[in-house]
């Protein structure tokens, strides 16, 4: 680790500005920062303060106007659409406020939806989704579809499946947005535990200072500027603190995983049923 | 994306709207019919009457006649009368592609059986060329030949209609040959009383089996050599006045005949002698333009037969439209999930593909239905739209024919529709902002 430790997002001097038939609307004004990898990094602001285009503009979903965006090495201001997918199917993954889940779809099928984007061949890529689902906690609920799950349930889905390609960038826009307190803390758990696990970066936008406290790095937005850059654990030198609560969660996954044990077995039989 | 992955995600989006997709494909099998339907029905019709029509007449003769009508330059038909001689015929031979030409007379002679009469006609020509002019096979006796020329062929249904004139009602009798005794007499002019007229026994004979050619089943055709012979020994019987008029008759042939060697080639050659100063005729001027008509009927048929097919193709496009409209967030999702944009059109492709495959199978088996029952039941009202107005037709002809290409070029044409069809969607469908497709409901 060290000092020099990689610089996975860039962004310099981000612009964009929106046209309104004859208004122009500035989102976002000369924004710069930085997020190293295996950062949890959140985007606090106000609704309406830009931070969720921002998120978009990191994401390639949308064109900055103006200034650059550096992800693992590449301006992905300048990608193509076919570079840019293949760019999300390597690196990034999305959790969003509305799920975003395939309706018609089950939840396994949802997590392994990615996997075929990314050509991974039927049988790995259902053994992936399922280990995923098993691992937030969904190992009975492979076969439902979103509309047969609560919304805490349709968000785990959600992040086993920006989670199951192993992404180096997570981007979440407002992950607990349409779900109560108690299930909000489950998700944040899950998100940072995962990440932290991996030593993956997450990128998160709220509006909810409580969940910035999730957050090694905060940057607060307000009207298109960033407004000051908090740093509440400096990843780049190691602390117990981290180390501790990466075993808690570790822990509480290995709970998880033993209720969900017993679970899947009985999944493990009817499927054995259906082939015979 | 992988192919099988593509085509399970497709099938299962078809699915998903079941009722939709068929009547879309309902749609996709109606266009498939007509236009399989229509052409079939073309082609039919072209095969039925190309073929009736050579049956009726051979289609590589050409005759040019003595009396003749041409169109003079105020318009109205003119007669005119052509001299043709041996230094004719002998020249028409020399035309290329000929193969084989022949001088007629066409002369009326009187046949008696014992009280019964009847007429018929006798045509002479040359009795060497007699087999090349498409003559109907012999059911009895031999084609003369020049050494034995006194041989009459005799058409089929020649020897009905015998009638003796005793009282109100004349008495009708069909003549057996070989069984009755029957001879002609030539009668164009009165006999010199103080003379015996020419009599000649039909004895010496060969008889055309029954014909489809109605001209063949009531003449009969003689040597040109021993018809001279006959005509001069008539000729010697009449009164002066009359012996001159019939001799000078014998000056100028009344028809040359000619057999090209190919269809193709027939207008050519007419084209040859009409250049040569000679008005001429064959069965292939008119067939020409009958054709003409039968292809333009076809035509017309097969676009019908697209319109029905356009039709459906928009019905395509509307259904993904329509889908696109729905599955709008899905897309969104999709390409944030980086699915490459040629993957989400080839996805839409296929499924517009998939439902023209579907209509075009489905069209297809549902044309040979259709097909067997217009052939069952749709002859008197196909006969009478086409050319010839049924004339042409014969009973149990199959109007709706169906090659082996059609099905084919069909379904193919099907699929390609559907793909063209969903190609514009397909395109939309990829040119949807993610951000916005993913905030629509769905």
């Amino acid at each position: 680790m060290g000092e020099n430790i990689e610089k996975i997002i860039e962004v310099k001097n981000v612009k964009k500005i929106y046209h309104m038939g004859h208004e122009r609307i500035c989102a976002l004004n000369d924004v710069s920062f930085h997020i190293l990898k295996g950062e949890f990094c959140c985007l606090l602001g106000t609704s309406g303060s830009g931070k969720s285009t921002l998120l978009n503009l990191m994401a390639g979903i949308e064109k900055a106007s103006g200034g650059q965006i550096i992800i693992k090495g590449k301006n992905i201001s300048k990608m193509s659409e076919n570079n840019l997918a293949k760019f999300r199917q390597r690196y990034l993954g999305f959790v969003f406020q509305s799920y975003n889940l395939m309706n018609s779809m089950t939840a396994i099928e949802n997590v392994e939806f990615p996997l075929v984007f990314k050509k991974v061949p039927r049988k790995i890529r259902r053994k992936m989704a399922r280990d995923m689902l098993i691992k937030v906690g969904l190992g009975s609920r492979l076969r439902h579809k979103p509309k047969e799950m609560s919304g805490g349930q349709q968000q785990r889905v959600g992040i086993a499946r920006a989670f199951v390609a192993n992404p180096q960038i997570v981007f979440a826009d407002e992950p607990t947005g349409n779900l109560d307190t108690k299930t909000t803390m489950e998700v944040m758990d899950l998100i940072k535990g995962m990440a932290k696990a991996n030593h993956q970066t997450i990128v998160m936008v709220t509006h909810d200072p409580r969940l910035a406290s999730y957050a090694d790095k905060i940057i607060h937005i307000l009207d298109g500027n960033i407004q000051s850059v908090e740093i509440l654990r400096d990843i780049t030198k190691p602390e117990e603190q981290t180390a501790a609560s990466l075993e808690d969660t570790e822990e509480e996954n290995k709970k998880e995983e033993k209720e969900i044990v017993s679970v899947q077995a009985t999944e493990n039989d009817k499927e054995m049923e259906e082939r015979i | 994306m992988r192919i099988s992955d593509l085509i399970l995600m497709g099938l299962r989006n078809l699915s998903r709207r079941k009722a939709r997709t068929a009547l879309t494909v309902v749609g996709m099998v109606i266009g498939t019919i007509s236009i399989v339907v229509m052409v079939s029905i073309g082609i039919g019709m072209n095969k039925i009457f190309t073929k009736s029509v050579m049956e009726n007449g051979s289609m590589t003769i050409i005759s040019i006649y003595k009396n003749s009508y041409v169109e003079s330059e105020d318009g109205n038909y003119q007669s005119i009368e052509q001299k043709m001689d041996d230094a004719l015929v002998n020249e028409i031979s020399q035309i290329d592609h000929v193969d084989a030409v022949t001088p007629i007379y066409d002369k009326y002679v009187q046949l008696t059986s014992g009280k019964y009469q009847s007429n018929m006609e006798l045509i002479a020509m040359d009795c060497t060329a007699m087999p090349k002019f498409g003559f109907p096979a012999l059911s009895e006796g031999e084609y003369p030949t020049p050494e034995n020329n006194e041989i009459i062929l005799i058409g089929a249904d020649a020897m009905q209609d015998f009638y003796y004139f005793s009282g109100r009602t004349p008495k009708q009798k069909t003549i057996e040959l070989g069984k009755d005794k029957v001879s002609f007499t030539f009668s164009e002019y009165a006999v010199n009383e103080k003379k015996k007229p020419v009599t000649v026994n039909l004895n010496n004979y060969a008889l055309f089996a029954e014909s489809e050619d109605y001209r063949y089943n009531y003449c009969s055709y003689i040597d040109l050599e021993y018809f001279k012979t006959l005509y001069k020994k008539y000729a010697a019987t009449l009164k002066a006045e009359d012996r001159k008029k019939a001799l000078a008759s014998l000056e100028s042939y009344e028809e040359i005949r000619i057999n090209v060697d190919n269809m193709k080639n027939v207008m050519d050659v007419q084209k040859t002698i009409e250049e040569m100063g000679y008005k001429c005729e064959s069965d292939m001027q008119y067939l020409d333009s009958m054709l003409e008509t039968s292809n333009m009927l076809q035509m017309v048929l097969g676009a019908i037969g697209l319109v029905a097919m356009l039709v459906s193709a928009i019905n395509i496009a509307n259904t993904m439209v329509m889908s696109i409209y729905e599955r709008t967030k899905e897309i969104g999702i999709m390409k944030v999930l980086g699915c490459y944009i040629r993957d989400i059109k080839k996805l839409f492709l296929f499924e517009s593909g998939m439902i023209g495959l579907i209509g075009g199978t489905l069209g297809m088996g549902f044309s040979y239905l259709a097909s067997h029952y217009i052939n069952k039941y749709g002859g008197t009202l196909l006969s009478s739209i086409m050319p010839g107005g049924g004339y042409y037709t014969e009973e149990g002809a199959k109007f709706s024919q169906i090659p082996i290409w059609l099905p084919l070029a069909a379904m193919l044409f099907a699929i390609v529709v559907g793909v063209v069809a969903g190609y514009i969607p397909a395109r939309r469908a990829t040119k949807i902002s993610a951000i916005e497709a993913m905030k629509t409901d769905g």
